[in-house]
């Protein structure tokens, strides 16, 4: 897999059409490097201008140069792994694409992003999450519990988006809040997002990776691939993208502690 | 290159073959980051049985982890600074290590019992609650009721009431699953089919359950705190979400 350094700035300038290519790029890296503009337009199945708009918003002269840096990007990566035997092709498919969601999901954190979450762990001020009910809330669920697990105090869920605004309102100062949603556009959690801003009270958020509300409001975003599915009206997109990007908060949060102890005010125990 | 894990297996007593791997690692090292056991067993003109008993010896449990191992070492010896960006690929490689060595045949094992109409009982208590709850969550979106357990007192006492031929699926990622064993054997004697998801290839619930899987994730405590995420397991959940939704896709479509 290629690593592209995007900058969150970046990713929001990109219009959906352009966050389609750069999902698209990271899937088909490999082949991308060998094919000309027009190839990869007609892959794409969109024009030459807008592939080409979308090389000078990543920061390329055009569409050869951005090439060229994939090239190297592929370079630096280990070689993908063979392909496991098709013993059940349903079930490799499924593999496949979970893989593939993750491997682009892993790519679009960044160290700045992590950054600053650690640098909120590790204030004293109160972390609030939003559970919207429904799958979400497990989401939520896990992140709070992580939380816990890494012994940081002050987290409190709330469950009722009225209690969320009331507090937003007359308790601003000293705290943050995550919000996550699996579409970037869920009414309650975008009001809670729209509030925080008014209020200057910084937002972490977990959204796709398509251009979405929440994310413009959040001071600091994770975006994820996945796919929205739906069944009789009840959706069941695929959280596990959401689950890695919150798993990979605390992996990096845990390295991060062991390799400076002394920025810690209490003892760590062997 | 110096890497640390070789250094330790040179000073180890090491069978001819065992030697004669240690020499091609040596100047190979590389591949083992991206090659499988099959192809490099087959490279050795060896059997993976050695290869693995190879990885045992140097205290691993198995292949993947001595890959995993390999990777980590390398890295620190090519960035020796600890940062967020030295593990966000490594933890993207961890992830694809348990996808690919998933044994696919299992997993479609279960997601049969999880949707043939049996009651279906999932089991997970505290940071295993998660991908248990997620699991029903979405079972019940697709039609496919099932009932979540949360406390193990609530399981000890539920189990004698559950009929045979029901199925129970639980999740346990740890190490002190024998307060578990009462509950699996009584549900072998009830004859209620068991699911057993753990990251601990010892678990002494595996030999008691009808399907066991289990993943790579890492059994890790911060202030004597459990904070395995549990992705592996995640993992696993999601594709047997995902097979459960492509019968009912099939379902629909008949």
């Amino acid at each position: 897999m290629v690593t592209l350094h995007l900058d969150d700035d970046v990713i929001r300038s990109l219009s959906d059409n352009e966050l389609n290519i750069l999902k698209y790029v990271y899937t088909h890296a490999e082949d991308i490097v060998h094919i000309s503009i027009h190839e990869m337009a007609k892959q794409v199945s969109y024009s030459t201008a807008t592939i080409l708009r979308f090389c000078k918003k990543l920061g390329y002269s055009g569409f050869s140069e951005f090439k060229y840096a994939l090239a190297a990007a592929i370079r630096r990566s280990p070689a993908p792994p063979a392909p496991a035997k098709p013993a059940n092709l349903d079930t490799q498919m499924i593999l496949e694409q979970i893989c593939s969601h993750i491997e682009s999901t892993s790519h679009l954190i960044l160290d700045k992003q992590l950054e600053q979450v650690f640098h909120i762990f590790d204030d004293n001020c109160r972390i609030y999450l939003y559970s919207p009910g429904g799958i979400t809330a497990t989401l939520i669920d896990y992140f709070e519990k992580m939380l816990f697990s890494i012994g940081r105090q002050n987290v409190y869920k709330i469950e009722s988006v009225r209690m969320g605004e009331h507090i937003l309102r007359n308790f601003p100062e000293a705290s943050a809040w995550i919000l996550i949603s699996t579409t970037g556009s869920f009414p309650h959690t975008a009001r809670l997002a729209r509030l925080a801003r008014m209020n200057n009270v910084p937002v972490i958020s977990i959204t796709p990776y398509t251009n979405n509300t929440i994310a413009d409001l959040a001071d600091i975003n994770f975006r994820f691939f996945t796919r929205q599915r739906e069944y009789q009206d009840a959706e069941f997109t695929s959280r596990l993208p959401v689950f890695y990007v919150i798993s990979t908060i605390f992996q990096c949060y845990l390295e991060y502690r062991r390799s400076a102890p002394w920025l810690t005010p209490v003892e760590e125990n062997k | 290159m110096m890497i640390p894990l070789l250094e330790k297996a040179r000073l180890l007593s090491l069978t001819e073959t065992e030697q004669e791997i240690l020499d091609y690692l040596e100047k190979n090292i590389t591949i083992v980051t991206y090659i499988g056991l099959s192809d490099l067993s087959a490279k050795l003109y060896t059997s993976n049985a050695t290869i693995v008993r190879f990885c045992q010896k140097l205290g691993l449990k198995g292949y993947h982890e001595f890959k995993f191992q390999i990777r980590s070492e390398l890295e620190q010896l090519s960035n020796p600074t600890l940062t967020a960006g030295r593990l966000l690929p490594l933890s993207a490689a961890r992830f694809r290590d348990n996808a690919e060595a998933m044994d696919t045949e299992k997993l479609n094992q279960i997601a049969e019992l999880l949707t043939s109409g049996r009651p279906v009982y999932i089991y997970g208590s505290s940071l295993s609650s998660i991908p248990a709850k997620y699991l029903q969550i979405v079972l019940t979106t697709l039609d496919y009721p099932s009932i979540l357990i949360e406390w193990q007192r609530l399981l000890n006492g539920l189990i004698y009431g559950i009929s045979g031929g029901s199925v129970l699926l639980a999740i346990t990622a740890h190490g002190d699953a024998p307060r578990y064993l009462p509950v699996f054997k009584k549900a072998r004697e009830q004859g209620i089919l068991t699911i057993l998801l753990t990251c601990d290839e010892d678990s002494p619930l595996i030999p008691y359950s009808t399907v066991s899987l289990c993943t790579n994730d890492e059994n890790r405590e911060y202030r004597h705190v459990d904070v395995n995420p549990r992705i592996g397991i995640l993992t696993i959940i999601q594709i047997l979400i995902d097979l459960a939704a492509q019968k009912r896709n099939r379902e629909k479509a008949d």
